[in-house]
């Protein structure tokens, strides 16, 4: 029967079970970004803000092509950081789910994926400095191999230890998902594919890459997200030399410029839930979770 | 026991935003019975289980259990137990601790209750396995276990959701003994949901059809599969051949019917009926002869389109072309004395008797789940 | 069966080396800090070691160069058990009241997600704002633990999600059916059954909070959380200590995670001695 009552009680039990959640989601997250917006049309001086509604802001942000640098470097990362972190954790999704076949031995390296996730950002950071510096190991191996005579120089603090080190962190926001939605797929399918003659290539393209979509979807959310949203790893990790939308932010409000970085946010997030929104249209999401 | 295990159920209605799941239902059943309520999925008998056992409230009507108004009572207090379809045992318990359960709630002492629980699971043979955990036991076990834990509050009712259809077939024969077996040593009144005929054939005192949240028919299993109340409770319940026609005229006690193939038919106790009325009747599938040449009245020709052996008996599968496969169970005998092939044309007729008039309007076809 | 398994080929091993290296890729960064943590005291931020040494542990400790390391620490724990608690209870609560239709599901439930895409910094800033204009004062114990809260309720609302699908509601109407008033089958039935999955709420509460950088960044008033210190030690100190710093956060983490982990597999393991056993 469809209409059950789960948990039973009042028609009241609902509200008062999800009330708290509710409130500190309106406290913290609902309320606190209608600041943000509220606080885009403010005006500043550099030392205070004063309540005011102007677009200046907006205009100040969008007329300088600084903002298209930001948002077109930050879009950069997104995409090369997406390709591979979809490359990466739909190929160790395949392996786990298909090729291992012990049950055990597929949760536990699935567990061995996940678990730094639950562990510090910062430090997964960090610790690629000592691998990547110019004294570091990787220098010191291509020197001993004698690959490079010069210690190379683009390894720590450039773009390429920012994209490495955003790889490092988010791969397995997309191995999760993808593994999940593998894993729910029916082995049926695949000796049914097998038996109507379709090559393994025709089974991972026409079978499991379409089956897997809605973790591919998920995943892609998850990453896109935080790297758009992230403004440590690119200041730390380039040394400085490079910005995104969200480290030029983090300096306005440095600077006390609260209304600027105010303005500059909420375009971010417009971008961001396009972004999530054109993803989400390609994959009804909600649909194929509640399967 | 009798009396304070009765069931009045009062212009039950219960609407679930528009759609009626229950739609005004009387029924009385009657204390130490048991009662089978049978209908094709989403015909509302879960919801009325659901509603004597009180996980579900009625939108209005009330529901008397021993005389007593339990419309509105709490769940666990007004003399019920409920036996889940997939039986609900809580995992993290042992066997004993589940059994215990209710008495836990109740607050009586632990020694108390888990002597009592072990008792109770001695009574359903399980006694051997009462510290184990439900996970570690097969489906019949598990049911038993079920079982034991309904009846340890020692209901008035029981109240038992599809409790056979996640066993296999085996099994499913030997708790239906079971089931009746313990009804008849407790003397409470059981209400058994089914969409199983054979089951609530073979257990029920009464059984109630139900279809789009009504009833259809309440009556004894055999005045249900005899004298079906409409075309619906005919083909749900199988066993019979539904036939439509047009009454001639009324002979007596005897209404003429002309059929759409052109044949008469008898209908010896149709009353209530007038020349000119359409109207539909059943014919039992098992008393059905077939004949050399055409019969005049009371038997149809028709085209063979399917035979299916059944043991005791051959299925013959006729297409008339009335609409509706019209099927002849014979004996196996006579059919392998005189086989036919499909494609054959075969001759049918019955005895004048055998139409019963189906007075029922509910003219939809169920489900009819056939073994 | 048989059929599949001999199929075992390059294709596997292939893909197991590539495994391999993305294992290797993962952990082999956090290995390489955690060894040189332990450098002898003139080793610097690279190999090679120059002598094995708790040297750095002691540092932490004892100079004055790194702040308040002690106190940043004790917050952040104290702060992820806050956060490790409130997760747990809120989020079970919450999502057995999803399982009903009520008005303002959605509502709820996206400003949940939009919470996990907005940039952590940005929801910052709002908190903090909007502290400033309604006159209160930032304190890691108010506005940072709401902070925290922002990011870890939703992840333990998807995961308390995701257990319930795995919960029957019929065994709750068992309960009440078996008399039990609504607090007895919460606590006899509810949260016992779905006690492995708290646990894993738990642990993300805890985690997440515990590591928690750009969402506290502007919202801990006055007081630094660990995180918070140890990201200005990237930039400012250039010795080992840096390292030894992340071995005993990490070594905090794991330790959470290791415990989590056991507590879920003893629980499972007393419900499903000897699945399978037939009759």
């Amino acid at each position: 029967m469809s209409a059950q009552s789960p948990g039973g009680g009042s028609r009241l039990t609902p509200y008062l079970q999800v009330a708290p959640l509710a409130l500190i989601m309106l406290a913290m997250v609902g309320i606190p970004i209608g600041t943000v917006v509220l606080l885009s049309f403010w005006e500043s001086d550099g030392i205070s803000v004063y309540p005011a509604f102007t677009w200046q802001n907006y205009r100040d942000v969008l007329s300088t092509g600084v903002t298209l640098t930001l948002f077109a470097n930050t879009l950069k990362y997104a995409a090369i950081v997406l390709v591979a972190t979809v490359l990466i954790g739909f190929t160790c999704s395949y392996f786990l789910v298909f090729h291992v076949r012990n049950l055990k031995w597929q949760i536990g390296l699935f567990l061995l994926c996940t678990i730094p996730f639950w562990t510090s950002n910062v430090i997964r950071m960090v610790s690629w400095i000592p691998f990547l510096g110019r004294e570091g190991l990787f220098n010191r191996m291509l020197m001993q191999s004698g690959l490079t005579d010069r210690p190379l120089d683009i390894l720590l603090y450039s773009d390429f230890a920012v994209v490495l080190t955003y790889i490092h962190l988010f791969t397995l926001f997309m191995i999760v998902p993808i593994f999940n939605s593998m894993a729910k797929i029916n082995p049926n399918l695949i000796e049914a594919a097998r038996d109507a003659g379709a090559s393994s290539w025709q089974i991972l393209t026409g079978v499991i890459i379409p089956l897997s979509r809605t973790g591919i979807a998920l995943g892609s959310i998850f990453v896109v997200t935080l790297v758009m949203g992230d403004f440590f790893v690119v200041r730390v990790m380039s040394g400085g030399q490079s910005a995104s939308v969200v480290s030029a932010m983090k300096n306005q409000i440095d600077q006390l410029f609260y209304p600027q970085a105010a303005a500059l946010a909420v375009l971010l997030v417009l971008v961001v839930v396009l972004m999530v929104s054109a993803i989400l249209r390609v994959v009804d999401i909600r649909a194929e979770l509640a399967r | 026991m009798t009396e304070q295990s009765r069931i009045d159920i009062r212009h039950v209605t219960k609407l679930y935003g528009r759609t009626k799941a229950v739609n005004n239902v009387d029924l009385t059943i009657d204390g130490g019975a048991y009662c089978c309520m049978i209908g094709p999925s989403g015909c509302g008998k879960t919801t009325l289980l659901r509603m004597i056992a009180g996980h579900e409230t009625p939108t209005s009507g009330s529901i008397l259990i021993g005389g007593t108004d339990v419309t509105t009572a709490r769940t666990g207090s007004r003399g019920t137990a409920l036996m889940f379809q997939n039986y609900a045992l809580f995992p993290h318990l042992s066997l004993t601790d589940n059994v215990a359960f209710s008495l836990r709630v109740k607050g009586v002492r632990a020694d108390d209750r888990r002597q009592a629980a072990r008792d109770m699971l001695d009574r359903v043979q399980l006694l051997h396995l009462a510290d184990r955990v439900p996970s570690e036991l097969s489906g019949g076990q598990q049911q038993r276990v079920a079982l034991a834990r309904a009846l340890i509050n020692k209901p008035r009712v029981l109240l038992l959701d599809e409790p056979l259809s996640a066993l296999d077939e085996f099994l499913r024969l030997k708790m239906r003994v079971e089931l009746k077996r313990l009804q008849n040593d407790l003397g409470i009144t059981f209400i058994h949901v089914t969409h199983t005929q054979p089951e609530a054939i073979a257990l029920a005192d009464q059984v109630v059809v139900m279809d789009h949240g009504l009833i259809e028919q309440a009556a004894s299993p055999r005045e249900i599969y005899n004298r079906p109340h409409s075309p619906y409770v005919a083909r749900f319940m199988g066993g019979q051949n539904v036939l439509a026609g047009r009454v001639d005229r009324i002979d007596g006690t005897t209404a003429v019917v002309a059929g759409r193939n052109g044949v008469s038919y008898d209908l010896t106790a149709a009353r209530g009926v007038e020349p000119g009325q359409n109207l539909r009747f059943s014919v039992r599938r098992d008393r059905i002869a077939v004949r050399p040449e055409a019969a005049a009245r009371n038997g149809l020709t028709g085209r063979v389109v399917n035979i299916e052996y059944q043991g005791t008996y051959v299925k013959v599968a006729l297409e008339t072309g009335l609409g509706e496969e019209f099927m002849i169970y014979m004996d196996d005998e006579d059919y392998f004395a005189h086989p036919h092939r499909v494609g054959d044309t075969v001759h049918a007729a019955w005895d004048a008797s055998m139409n019963h008039h189906l007075p029922g309007t509910n003219d939809s076809t169920g489900t009819p789940h056939e073994d | 069966m048989s059929q599949s398994s001999t199929r075992r080929g390059m294709g596997f091993y292939l893909l197991a080396a590539f495994f391999g290296l993305f294992v290797l890729f993962l952990y082999g960064p956090m290995l390489m800090i955690f060894i040189l943590s332990f450098q002898g005291p003139t080793g610097g931020l690279t190999f090679p070691m120059r002598g094995v040494s708790t040297h750095w542990f002691n540092d932490l400790w004892t100079s004055s160069r790194y702040g308040d390391l002690g106190g940043a620490f004790r917050r952040s724990l104290l702060l992820g058990v806050m956060a490790m608690a409130i997760t747990a209870v809120v989020c079970l609560f919450a999502a057995l009241g999803f399982r009903r239709r009520f008005w303002g599901a959605g509502p709820i439930f996206y400003l949940s997600i939009i919470s996990l895409i907005v940039p952590g910094i940005l929801l910052g800033l709002g908190i903090s704002q909007l502290f400033q204009l309604l006159g209160l004062r930032l304190a890691w114990w108010l506005s940072a633990l709401g902070a925290h809260l922002s990011w870890t309720l939703p992840f333990g609302l998807l995961i308390m999600f995701a257990v319930l699908n795995r919960f029957d509601g019929s065994w709750e109407e068992a309960a009440r059916d078996a008399g039990a008033r609504p607090w007895q089958v919460l606590g006899l039935v509810t949260v016992p059954i779905l006690f492995p999955g708290l646990i894993a709420v738990a642990l993300f509460g805890f985690t997440l909070s515990y590591d928690e950088m750009p969402r506290s960044l502007l919202t801990v008033g006055g007081r630094n959380t660990l995180p918070i210190e140890i990201s200005n030690m990237t930039t400012n100190v250039t010795t080992p200590a840096l390292y030894a710093i992340g071995t005993v956060t990490s070594a905090v983490s794991f330790l959470v995670i290791a415990l989590a982990f056991v507590a879920i597999a003893v629980i499972q393991k007393q419900r499903s001695r000897a699945r399978g056993r037939t009759e």
